[in-house]
């Protein structure tokens, strides 16, 4: 959405965006799993998040599993906690050549694609960003997160195979998010972040690149997001060409800034958990008026949670991290 | 004739050359891997406790490279595969008593969470530096952990949690285990956390990296 990502580099207000839908999901007074398996009760939580905290934008469930149990793995869904993806679906260069790529009626897909949908008609005045995995992310799940790792370097052919239908995938689920009338998706990528620059470049950042190549224009923005970067591939995620890009809290952010050219945003990146979950409203406030004073210099940042912000954080805390960016725009 | 196998043993484990047929590193293409050396070096009369020592000083190596940076999670799990790959052929001295191991060190995910590169980085490494490893899996009940206490008195045991919805599930496995034996030392680790959470919660000691955790469990035999 370039008219949103130039409304943020030419305002003066410190605009704020943390990641979340748990609140909404409670709020509502249904579970994690009614969320992630009801288009319209995800739906409402997004709808109750943008209304608690007067949101600037929206965004959608960072599920990781969706797009892993549309290609046949098996998930593991509990009641109050995001699901999880069980088992190895391939496991060598033949499962990896057998493997089908989905088609957009599998499995979770058309609840994530209801919810946008929804989102998108009945929220106004605001963009809404939709979600999906990384390519590389998605490969590990469906291949085995440790095994993938070593993959990259015993069976490079394969693995390559596998992200070229995972990117396939993601193009056809990115299309069809964007067809649901979002202004954006964030796409989340952590397995990224634990590979070299090198490595995040081959086997990220080439597949995340297509993807953008494919729904990204002035009207839909890509955002990704990588919570395992400490700084260390910040070079190949700029590489993918997305326009914003989302920090977790292991980078120093003003390293992040300085690393990134001034029209690509950047975001981040309070701890969801030391900070959002375990600290104290004053604790958040104090953080959040620290990171923006950190940060006062560079009109391409974006303050946001580091991650996901996890179940039952509390609204309180939440709250201190508004009022934080309220009273510093006031005393600007 | 030993000093050079068990060389050629350590490079290979530091740069996690597996086998014969493991194209990585490019360098090491076509040639004997971990695997071969530790089968040749055993055969050539080596005593196991030689080529243990080569291995935990190896893996040594690769967890100061992962905490200065040097090298990424891939790099050490192929290492880690390595040196799996020599304790194969070593496990039937373990079995007979002929080679002492440091300790016990249990390790699981906690109770609802399916991550395992973490925990499994840890298990390898810890296992590379000298300690009989147990391995619980993933998502494992306090049950579970109390059980595998009581079943290895006096071993150490490992947490790991990947997820910031799962690691509130920790403080209960701790809680669990300290009432049921007392004088068992825990460390914690896994992406969200941290030294103070792990104080907050109970936990003996945090690992940033399984380098830590190596370090911490050393301090216990010390």
């Amino acid at each position: 959405m370039k008219s949103w990502i130039d409304s943020i580099l030419t305002s003066k207000q410190r605009i704020a965006l943390p990641i979340m839908t748990h609140p909404g999901i409670e709020a509502i007074g249904k579970t994690v799993k009614e969320a992630v398996s009801d288009g319209q009760v995800h739906y409402e939580a997004i709808q109750s998040v943008a209304e608690q905290f007067a949101m600037p934008a929206c965004t959608s469930i960072m599920d990781l599993t969706v797009e892993a149990e549309a290609f046949g793995a098996t998930i593991n869904l509990p009641d109050n906690e995001v699901p999880t993806v069980t088992g190895r679906l391939v496991s060598d260069a033949a499962s990896i050549a057998a493997l089908e790529v989905p088609s957009l009626d599998k499995g979770r897909v058309s609840a994530y694609l209801l919810a946008n949908k929804l989102a998108a008609e009945n929220i106004t005045g605001k963009p809404v960003f939709s979600g999906c995995i990384g390519p590389f992310s998605l490969a590990g799940r469906l291949y085995d997160m440790s095994e993938i790792m070593v993959g990259i370097y015993i069976e490079p052919d394969a693995i390559n195979e596998l992200l070229s239908k995972c990117t396939q995938f993601l193009i056809d689920y990115c299309r069809a998010l964007k067809a649901s009338g979002t202004q954006g998706v964030v796409m989340a990528e952590p397995a990224a972040g634990l590979l070299s620059n090198e490595d995040c470049q081959m086997y990220s950042s080439e597949y995340v690149k297509q993807i953008v190549e494919a729904v990204q224009d002035d009207n839909f923005t890509v955002i990704l997001h990588n919570c395992g970067n400490t700084g260390h591939c910040t070079e190949a995620m700029l590489a993918t060409g997305a326009r914003a890009l989302h920090f977790g809290n292991k980078i120093d952010m003003v390293q992040a800034l300085n690393d990134c050219p001034s029209d690509v945003i950047v975001m981040g990146n309070l701890d969801p958990v030391g900070v959002f979950k375990m600290g104290t409203p004053d604790e958040v406030y104090v953080q959040t008026k620290a990171l923006l004073e950190k940060t006062a210099n560079y009109a391409n940042f974006v303050i946001s949670s580091g991650c996901d912000i996890p179940p039952h954080a509390s609204n309180a805390n939440i709250e201190a991290f508004f009022s934080a960016v309220k009273d510093y725009n006031n005393n600007m | 004739m030993n000093q050079e196998l068990l060389l050629k043993l350590s490079e290979c484990v530091e740069f996690g050359k597996i086998n014969l047929a493991s194209p990585y590193p490019p360098n090491m293409k076509g040639q004997p891997g971990a695997d071969e050396y530790t089968k040749e070096a055993l055969e050539a009369g080596a005593q196991p406790s030689e080529i243990l020592d080569e291995l935990v000083a190896a893996m040594g190596k690769v967890g100061q490279k992962f905490t200065e940076n040097k090298i990424f999670v891939p790099q050490m799990l192929l290492s880690a595969k390595a040196m799996s790959a020599a304790m194969a052929h070593l496990k039937p001295f373990f079995a007979s008593g002929a080679v002492q191991r440091k300790g016990t060190f249990i390790i699981g995910t906690v109770f609802g969470d399916l991550h395992d590169i973490g925990k499994n980085l840890v298990a390898m490494m810890v296992e590379g530096a000298g300690w009989e490893v147990i391995d619980l899996g993933i998502d494992v009940k306090i049950e579970k952990f109390v059980e595998a206490v009581q079943q290895h008195p006096g071993a150490a045991l490992g947490i790991s949690a990947l997820l910031t919805t799962t690691m509130v599930n920790i403080q209960p496995v701790i809680e669990a285990v300290k009432a049921a034996s007392p004088d068992t030392k825990i460390i914690v680790g896994g992406a969200p956390l941290s030294a103070e959470f792990a104080a907050s919660i109970g936990a003996d000691a945090y690992g940033k990296t399984p380098q830590d955790d190596i370090v911490w469990l050393d301090t216990l035999i010390a």
